[in-house]
């Protein structure tokens, strides 16, 4: 009878567990004791020679810290600068939005922001592929001169970035081409605006993202109209990006609560199907970057997962969602260079993983 | 070195050309380009310092590009930033603790 009683309660507490024991960052991140042996990946994202510039490094597994190693003058309190992963954090707070009812995929862009009236086909959902069909030239350092992203942050397009990209000649019929574009970010952070009430704006990110999640680090720019700089100016600690990623992670779900719709997360992780495969080059979903294979059979990045998938900046800024391996890492730079690989940290963070406890 | 930087921009308008621009592009580019370098400088170093909260001569590395900066000088109580590069001039400042930094118009 013990022993049946016994076994009763183990079977309990096995299907119990997960729910209780589940780990959130409520209200601090707890750290996972487990010795892992981080030194090939130590070295490789922090160079003695400087080859690459590290700032911060941070491995969250089921919610609990593994490593986290920073760079001075970075530490575990900076906001730093996410460059591009802004994007990709743009479209979660616009998962809160569309569970909201605010919005749908296929609603074109101009009902929420009339100067896109000058190209009415355009969809929000097309936005989110990367795929408006605007001209749009994205080189940053290499092209000053033609480049269309750096004429949106410093010169011509920096007082209203939305209307800078909106007044852009069609290049292509929406939907049909994916061509990377700061200005089609840009134009979803100001069609937020228009779904929301008047006053709601300046709030919202807080309200209805960070705030939740426990976010207090969060700083987002705006251009001179009022707009956030949805492509490229939103700073957070590591610690912080990492509830994004424990977000996406767990489907959308912050603790009890569906905060995004999961349906949403599943459109931010399915691959855009005109988008043609680069090889090397991350796989662009909703506005969030995959390791899907191409059609060939060859993921961008080899030695990780096919459901791995990552928001991505410039100098190296990195979120990677891992969520087979309930992995969650951050990676902040300042690299200035290119010869930073995906595929080489995820290599090693696995491989040291692989070797737990032995 | 002004004569250096005039041979750069017929070099680059040039080159603006053969890539198939039109004219009015690419006037259009050429009369943006002087001042992208203090723009540029004056945002970042404004968002390096005052929301990153990095140290002066940190954020001087952070910013610094191929082509020498005039001038680059912050106003700390205001949390002003005013760069002057190629002949054109730009200020950047601190607007929130929420929205960090903004070029001046």
């Amino acid at each position: 009878m013990l022993d049946t009683l016994k076994a009763l309660l183990a079977t309990l507490s096995l299907a119990v567990a997960p729910a209780w024991a589940e780990d959130w960052p409520a209200p601090d991140w707890q750290t996972d004791p487990t010795p892992i042996d981080w030194q090939a990946v130590d070295a490789y994202a922090f160079p003695p020679d400087g080859s690459l510039r590290t700032d911060a490094l941070l491995i969250i597994r089921d919610g609990r810290i593994l490593h986290e190693r920073y760079a001075a003058p970075t530490t575990a309190s900076t906001a730093h600068l996410t460059w591009s992963v802004s994007k990709s954090v743009l479209a979660t707070l616009l998962g809160v939005a569309q569970g909201e009812g605010r919005f749908q995929l296929q609603d074109p862009v101009a009902r929420f922001y009339p100067p896109m009236q000058a190209h009415p086909q355009v969809r929000l959902g097309d936005l989110l592929h990367w795929a408006s069909g605007l001209a749009w030239q994205e080189d940053y350092e290499y092209a000053p001169l033609h480049s269309s992203v750096v004429a949106m942050l410093y010169t011509r397009g920096r007082e209203d970035m939305a209307a800078y990209t909106a007044a852009r000649p069609a290049a292509q019929l929406p939907g049909q081409r994916f061509l990377y574009s700061s200005g089609d970010s840009n134009l979803l952070a100001a069609a937020l605006r228009g779904m929301l009430d008047a006053g709601e704006y300046a709030d919202y990110p807080w309200q209805a993202l960070f705030t939740p999640l426990g976010i207090n680090s969060a700083v987002w720019e705006r251009d001179g109209a009022g707009s956030y700089v949805g492509s490229s100016y939103l700073y957070l600690t590591a610690r912080d990006l990492a509830r994004i990623g424990l977000l996406m992670q767990r489907d959308g779900r912050w603790r009890e609560r569906q905060l995004v719709p999961a349906t949403w997360v599943a459109f931010n992780r399915t691959p855009f199907a005109l988008a043609e495969a680069v090889p090397g080059e991350a796989n662009p979903g909703g506005h969030w970057w995959l390791n899907t294979a191409s059609p060939g059979g060859a993921r961008p990045w080899p030695h990780a997962p096919a459901d791995t998938y990552a928001a991505l900046g410039h100098w190296g800024q990195a979120l990677y969602v891992l969520p087979t391996q309930k992995l969650v890492i951050v990676r902040y730079a300042d690299d200035r260079g290119d010869s930073y690989q995906h595929d080489q940290l995820l290599e090693r963070v696995l491989a040291a993983l692989a070797g737990e406890g032995a | 070195m002004r004569r250096v930087l005039l041979v750069l921009l017929v070099l680059l308008a040039l080159l603006g050309v053969s890539l198939g621009w039109s004219g009015w592009q690419a006037r259009q580019a050429l009369a943006d380009f002087p001042g992208i370098l203090s723009a540029y400088s004056a945002k970042e170093y404004c968002s390096c310092r005052f929301v990153m909260g990095f140290d002066p001569a940190y954020c001087r590395g952070y910013v610094k590009q191929w082509l020498p900066l005039g001038l680059l000088a912050e106003n700390s109580a205001q949390r002003l930033v005013t760069a002057e590069g190629l002949g054109r001039r730009n200020q950047a400042a601190w607007q929130g603790a929420r929205v960090g930094c903004r070029l001046l118009p």
